[in-house]
């Protein structure tokens, strides 16, 4: 009991040179007014307003990037739960000639580089003549490139569903149901809200096909992001946009260890 | 009976594997040709080695080769080697164990450009790091370690990016062994070491190398933590594939993006075979 | 379903109006009516653009036509606008581009030819080495030279030739950078130095192993004072250095710091130069494609931009070279005197042979 309080005491320390700092720097950065830069020779900025944060949530496509990114990720993170269940059951619980090569092919879209895929991909939805609805384009796109991580999750936890389980519930003549629930469910409940969250964030985080198949009607947070931080570098407004960008994440944070504490099995069980 | 068998796998397969087969396959098609000079955007279709050639004849392809590779070991390695622990401690819950697993968490959350900025402004010229040392007086005047050679910046990053990553990952699958299993082992007088050996890394061998395939893979695609934080004497193999293409030379480009998938696909077997054997040794066979 | 019926009626309007839609036969007043009845825009443009969308607001008002500055790289737009070629309606109105990538593109193929739609005004289709024919002008001039720390540089005596640079770089190590990448200001800078120290012909974009050979007293030069200079990220950060006192020297473009230091990011005391040994200049265009989903709108929005009003404003609020004849430049941080010294981007493919040719020989040594 003692270790485990030096080791939460450490891994707190360690968290806050981790978190703290960082955000701390963010937010001040984000303060300094531009009638004076914030160099060296200051511990803090000489000048500090909110300016910053009037001018980029006036004057760029925030509120829309937002509400976009956040309706696509978790739609995205849906269709590739769905979609990846009946595959990873295959490959998890049956036999069949050629699987693990099957197992590895899946993994395809994680090794194409972002910038060619959205590229060809593009052209191959418009020869399929399906190029005007932008959302639903970039949602093919992502649930095509994300779901290789929901079956490979998903496929991990039908291998750890036990035979003897569900040989036994069978045996006691259980139904199709009762089997799913004692055999299946708690190895399949904690990896359905890890798929979830996987794609929830890589959805969030993706921008080559954001941009490429995206641009101009769809914007999502990496598009605006991306242009903060590259060629237009500017240290106090890409604050602006980072701290922004961080605080719906953090709410959801919270909601989702809720979620992911009630699908625990160790603490459903009360073990 | 056998053939309607395997029409339900194939049903089965149809949604997922199906898609990816499709779409991607059709990409690949596309790009494996093109770096051998076809699907030409701005000209003639020519079946040619050429740019092939010119790529293994520069030192930059090859130490992109080694670069990104150098990224990909070290951050999977790290990350998993990391996490491992972590999970395991985590394992059951205790008081404030919740809190622990979302602080850890955390950085999955936060955007990975912005978790590049945000170090950035650590250890920049100006950053917080150099400002406390030099006010401690350590320094004399500010360190230059933004953009280091080693790419240790990048490893940071990527650990920072990853280690949630690869916890998560693991911690589903360790939680999901009963207490039975491992009470049962410990009945039978297996010590900690053993219930590890025995029980607990078979059961979370899959995980185990799903973490460290998907984490090398992404390290060794990476583009945005090389861009912002890298080393500015290399190129990350996508910093190189983005150079070709952004001159508008499509066949070379082609050709470094087909490098990255035949280094993944490598990477992925050696990665499975490895653990096997490092966990199973010679026993592999036993254990199946 | 309202998106839906949307991409079918744009579907069927694009079939109507395909093939007359830049017929070029009516007239101005047509296409202001048309343009506003469109009522949208779609510029592609790559950098400034929260402070594009802020200086454009009066176009906004007196059109009544909604300007979208859709954000993305330079590259990844003209690829995009490369991809979307073959649809009979894109996304793009309105395309920047650098002069310098007008050569490697099928300009009569993408774009209309804007001196057959757009009213007689003076206009710049000719810039930097590189004849754009009327598919494209330029909104946008820039030149590259030297940003400098006037507190740490003595102002008398500049550098001005590669061996003035190396005197400065002996005498103060670490303290001037340049980028290879994310921008030009570095590259104009070692294609300066390869041009000037070696016999190779920087005129002519014809290339070959014997002409590359011929720049070999440049790669020397930087080989050898290797650990006298740095190399930064990009544009964007060897300003950044300057204004933290980092590095006291770096090639810059004189419009991205001007704006840097109008909207208060840097140091307002960073001066530039231009040496006499010759820094490239150039200029971005403007472009509108043959797919434009709002080809009235674009041209309207396109007149605008290259008027000498605007011209002006750009000048004045972002420090870019006035292109109009009629513009006033008289707020630039580069003296007229030393424009003179201004050189032309070499042409490819030998600009491109000669950037591998540097990474492979200077960069991948480091």
């Amino acid at each position: 009991m003692n270790l485990n309080k030096v080791l939460i005491l450490l891994i707190l320390i360690i968290s806050f040179i981790w978190l703290v700092v960082p955000f701390t720097m963010a937010i001040l950065w984000s303060l300094v007014d531009p009638s004076e830069p914030w160099t060296v020779d200051k511990i803090f900025p000489p000048v500090m307003s909110f300016y910053r944060w009037n001018y980029m949530w006036e004057n760029s496509n925030l509120k829309e990037a937002l509400l976009n990114s956040y309706i696509l990720a978790p739609t995205t993170a849906l269709f590739c739960l769905i979609l990846s269940i009946p595959t990873s059951y295959a490959f998890g619980r049956l036999n069949f000639y050629g699987k693990e090569i099957a197992k590895l092919l899946t993994l395809l879209p994680i090794v194409l580089p972002p910038f060619v895929t959205s590229i060809y991909f593009s052209s191959i939805l418009f020869e399929i003549g399906f190029q005007y609805w932008k959302f639903g384009n970039v949602l093919i796109a992502h649930v095509v490139l994300f779901i290789p991580f929901s079956i490979r999750i998903m496929t991990v936890c039908f291998e750890q569903v036990k035979q003897d389980v569900i040989d036994a519930a069978r045996d006691l003549s259980a139904s199709k149901i009762e089997v799913f629930k004692t055999a299946y469910f708690p190895s399949l409940k904690s990896g359905v809200f890890a798929s979830i969250l996987i794609v929830f964030i890589l959805s969030i985080e993706e921008f080559a096909i954001a941009f490429i198949i995206g641009a101009p009607d769809f914007i999502t947070i990496p598009t605006i992001l991306y242009s903060a931080l590259g060629q237009d570098f500017v240290r106090p407004n890409a604050a602006v946009i980072s701290l922004i960008l961080v605080f719906p994440n953090v709410i959801l944070m919270i909601f989702l260890e809720r979620v992911l504490r009630s699908a625990n099995p160790a603490l459903i069980s009360g073990k | 009976m056998k053939a309607l068998n395997y029409l339900k796998i194939i049903a089965l397969l149809l949604p997922g594997f199906g898609l990816i087969l499709f779409f991607l396959g059709m990409i690949l098609y596309v790009a494996i040709f093109q770096s051998f000079g076809l699907f030409n955007l701005s000209g003639e279709d020519n079946f040619t080695l050429q740019y092939w050639e010119k790529l293994f004849n520069r030192k930059v392809f090859y130490r992109s080769v080694n670069y990104s590779l150098y990224v990909g070991v070290i951050s999977s390695i790290i990350s998993v080697a990391l996490a491992y622990p972590i999970a395991l401690w985590l394992r059951k819950p205790f008081y404030g164990s919740i809190i622990i697993n979302s602080i850890l968490k955390a950085p999955l959350l936060v955007h990975g450009l912005v978790a590049a900025f945000l170090f950035v402004n650590l250890v920049a010229y100006h950053g917080i790091i150099n400002q406390i040392f030099i006010f401690i007086g350590l320094w004399d005047e500010p360190i230059r370690m933004q953009n280091d050679k080693n790419a240790i910046g990048v490893l940071i990053l990527q650990v920072w990016k990853n280690l949630p990553f690869a916890l998560l990952i693991l911690l589903g699958s360790i939680q999901s062994i009963g207490d039975d299993v491992i009470d049962a082992a410990r009945d039978l007088g297996a010590n900690s070491f053993a219930r590890l050996k025995k029980i607990i890394a078979p059961l979370t061998i899959s995980s185990m190398q799903a973490a460290l395939i998907i984490i090398f893979i992404g390290a060794l695609a990476d583009f945005s933590f090389q861009s912002i934080a890298g080393p500015t004497n290399k190129y990350s193999l996508s910093q190189l594939m983005l150079y070709y293409k952004n001159n508008g030379r499509w066949h070379e480009a082609a050709g470094v993006g087909v490098t990255i998938m035949i280094i993944s696909f490598l990477g992925a077997i050696f990665i499975s075979y490895l653990t096997k054997f490092i966990f199973f040794g010679r026993k592999i066979n036993e254990f199946k | 379903m309202y998106r839906k019926i949307l991409a079918v009626f744009s579907l069927l309007s694009v079939m109507l109006y395909s093939g007359f839609t830049f017929g070029g036969s009516h007239n101005w007043d047509e296409v202001l009516a048309e343009a506003k009845k469109e009522g949208k825009v779609n510029w592609f443009q790559w950098y400034l653009v929260d402070a594009l969308a802020e200086f454009i607001k009066p176009f906004e008002e007196e059109y009544g036509i909604d300007v979208v500055i859709t954000q993305g790289k330079h590259t990844v737009n003209i690829d995009k606008a490369v991809a979307e070629m073959g649809r009979s309606k894109g996304d793009i109105d309105v395309l920047s581009l650098g002069f310098d990538k007008i050569p490697d593109l099928n300009m009569p193929g993408m774009f209309i030819k804007l001196s057959d739609e757009l009213p007689k005004d003076s206009r710049t289709t000719n810039l930097a080495g590189v004849d754009a024919k009327d598919y494209a002008y330029a909104w946008w001039g820039n030149q590259s030279g030297f940003a400098y720390d006037p507190e740490k540089v003595d102002e008398s005596k500049l550098p001005q030739t590669p061996e003035e640079i190396a005197q400065f770089w002996e005498a103060n190590p670490g303290k001037f950078g340049f980028n290879y990448e994310n921008g030009g200001s570095g590259p104009s800078f070692f294609q300066n130095i390869l041009r000037v120290m070696g016999s190779a012909d920087f005129t002519s974009g014809e290339s070959s192993p014997e002409k590359i050979s011929k720049l070999k007293p440049g790669i020397d030069y930087f080989n050898k004072y290797a650990d006298k200079y740095i190399i930064t990220a990009g544009n964007a950060d060897s300003i950044q250095r300057i204004s933290d006192k980092e590095i006291w020297m770096a090639p810059a473009w004189e419009d991205h710091l001007a704006g840097l230091q109008k909207r208060g990011e840097v140091r307002k005391e960073i001066k530039m130069y231009i040496p006499s040994m010759g820094m490239n200049g150039g200029g971005n265009g403007v472009a509108i494609p043959k797919n434009a989903p709002n080809p009235h709108a674009a041209l309207v929005f396109a007149n605008w931009l290259l008027s000498a009003e605007t011209q002006t404003g750009f000048n004045r609020d972002f420090g870019a070279a006035p292109l109009h004849p009629e513009a006033d430049d008289s707020s630039a941080l580069i003296s007229n005197s030393q424009r003179a010294y201004r050189q032309n981007w070499a042409s490819n493919p030998f600009s491109k042979d000669l950037t591998d040719h540097f990474i492979e020989e200077v960069m991948m040594n480091r």
